[in-house]
């Protein structure tokens, strides 16, 4: 089990060491990405500067409280975008054929499709990010405990299994209809409702949101768990739920590989 | 112009061919604008009055900006530097046709189709979450209507300029993200953009962003009156002549070298 781990772990730092030298092939291009990431992040946080001088409540939060949302929004949609920029490429990789060469190698083709393909703009932001993140939540008036602080990185990485599961389920959709741009952008627009805690928007979606495409759990509970706050679900029911979530995208996957026909090729 | 009714035609009836991918494109926009509608309201949920914009004008602007950014932001130009550096411009080319006239064909097209379902958008989101809109009087619709034609006619040229990048080099996604990156913020589509420091107001109205939604919401939100109205109206004016000339310069400045390497 270590050895298929190690062989796996090899394969990532590899193909994301190429990744990273594409990246610096292209240096002008890399910066520009860089350059528009950069400026979207601090935007919005001067959009949300703006509003926590203006408003003192916003859906039962605090408008300091409300960045915490929109850092952990961050933080999640960066280790996603970090591991599985492979999903965006997927589609044509159905049509052309070039799928049936990861079937036919010994490396599981769901690990080939999702994570071999990095995005390297990202993976050097990611520091970056993360240190500006915990400067700014240093500055705000919050009620952060070690605890609670321990228990917000567990529930990343809980986050982390259900971004896993659903890029899944977008490559077993892929496989059906040749087709993922679609899904995954529609998964992105989703996952950027959660850039503000989901408890603000109106049932039935915002169980959709807990439960169906879940960036509920996903984002909102990790950072109301960080404020101290009652989180909207029991954590038993968060982590009960990533499971079985995780269980069925794998099942999905499976069921996908059977209805495979390898059209192309 | 019965070729370019029938350009407009052929490219209308092909943007609707796949259907689900339609269908899931506009539903993410639908989303994007419940999120925005629903932000907002629970920001003027304890007040009645913020950054200068009553409830039912920030709900409008936000209604507005959903179906402006559909007839000025949507575009069908995003392919147009790869047809250049893959040679597929040689066809456009070889027809007897005007191509700014045929490529604005195009666009109309892709913009009438956006348009009819952003209204369809707008009708469900009024239908959901029942707000309160500002309506303008019927002078100033109109003068909203040219507003909303030169913005449309700003990003037009915009995206003809990123074509142009095709004939010196393939690597035209990373400025185009830079310029979305930098729309998504300083155009007024995702906030007003009088709410801004006035330092970064200031230098905004040295760039064309603030003329693709910005201004055409505050003549709908009658916000402008007078010289105020005639002044902005002229700066869109001027952004249009501005990029025209660049553009069209730029582009037969490419067409003199193209060598349609990849055809």
């Amino acid at each position: 089990m270590i050895n298929r781990c190690k062989t796996y772990y090899y394969i990532w730092s590899k193909t994301a060491g190429f990744e990273l030298q594409q990246a610096f092939l292209h240096r002008g291009t890399a910066l520009l990405f860089m350059v528009g990431k950069i400026f979207r992040l601090f935007m919005m946080l001067l959009l949300l500067w703006l509003i926590q001088t203006k408003v003192t409540s916003f859906g039962g939060y605090n408008p300091q409280e409300i960045i915490v949302f929109y850092l952990t929004y961050n933080l999640v949609d960066l280790l996603a975008q970090i591991i599985y920029r492979g999903v965006y490429e997927f589609g044509p990789k159905v049509r052309d054929g070039t799928f049936d060469f990861y079937l036919a190698k010994p490396i599981s083709p769901l690990f080939q499709s999702l994570a071999t393909k990095n995005d390297p703009i990202d993976t050097l932001l990611f520091i970056p990010n993360l240190l500006l993140s915990i400067i700014i939540i240093s500055q705000l008036h919050l009620h952060i405990t070690v605890w609670s602080s321990l228990l917000f990185l567990a529930l990343i990485l809980n986050s982390f299994l259900i971004a896993t599961a659903i890029h899944t389920i977008v490559l077993a959709v892929g496989i059906l209809t040749t087709e993922v741009d679609n899904t995954i952008w529609l998964y992105r627009d989703i996952n950027k409702l959660a850039q503000f805690p989901v408890t603000i928007y109106l049932e039935p979606m915002k169980l959709a949101l807990f439960f169906i495409v879940p960036v509920g759990l996903m984002i909102t509970i990790p950072a109301q768990i960080l404020l101290n706050r009652q989180p909207t679900y029991p954590l038993l029911l968060v982590t009960a739920f990533t499971a079985v979530f995780l269980l069925l995208s794998g099942k999905i996957w499976q069921w996908s590989l059977r209805q495979y026909s390898s059209a192309s090729s | 112009m019965f070729k370019y009714w029938k350009l407009f035609q052929t490219y209308w009836s092909a943007g609707l061919v796949y259907r689900a991918n339609l269908l899931m494109w506009r539903f993410r926009q639908l989303l994007l604008t419940l999120m925005a509608l629903t932000i907002w309201q629970v920001l003027f949920a304890n007040q009645s009055q913020l950054f200068g914009y009553a409830q039912s004008q920030m709900i409008s602007y936000v209604f507005l900006t959903s179906i402006i950014q559909s007839v000025v932001l949507a575009t069908s130009l995003h392919g147009l530097a790869y047809e250049v550096y893959s040679g597929y411009l040689s066809l456009q080319l070889l027809k007897p046709q005007k191509i700014f006239v045929s490529l604005a064909s195009v666009e109309l097209a892709d913009k009438a189709k956006n348009l009819l379902f952003s209204l369809i958008e707008g009708l469900i989101s009024l239908i959901i979450i029942k707000p309160a809109i500002t309506l303008p009087s019927v002078d100033i619709l109109f003068i909203f209507l040219i507003s909303v034609i030169l913005a449309a006619l700003i990003n037009f040229y915009i995206c003809i300029l990123f074509g142009t990048i095709g004939f010196w080099s393939p690597e035209v996604w990373a400025p185009k993200f830079l310029f979305f990156m930098i729309v998504d913020f300083t155009a007024g589509r995702l906030f007003p953009l009088d709410i801004l420091p006035t330092v970064v107001r200031q230098t905004l109205t040295f760039t064309p962003f603030p003329a693709l939604i910005f201004i055409p919401t505050q003549i709908f939100l009658n916000k402008y009156h007078g010289q105020e109205l005639l002044l902005n109206l002229a700066i869109q004016g001027v952004w249009v002549i501005l990029l025209w000339f660049v553009s069209t310069r730029i582009w037969h400045r490419g067409i003199k070298g193209y060598e349609a390497t990849g055809s």
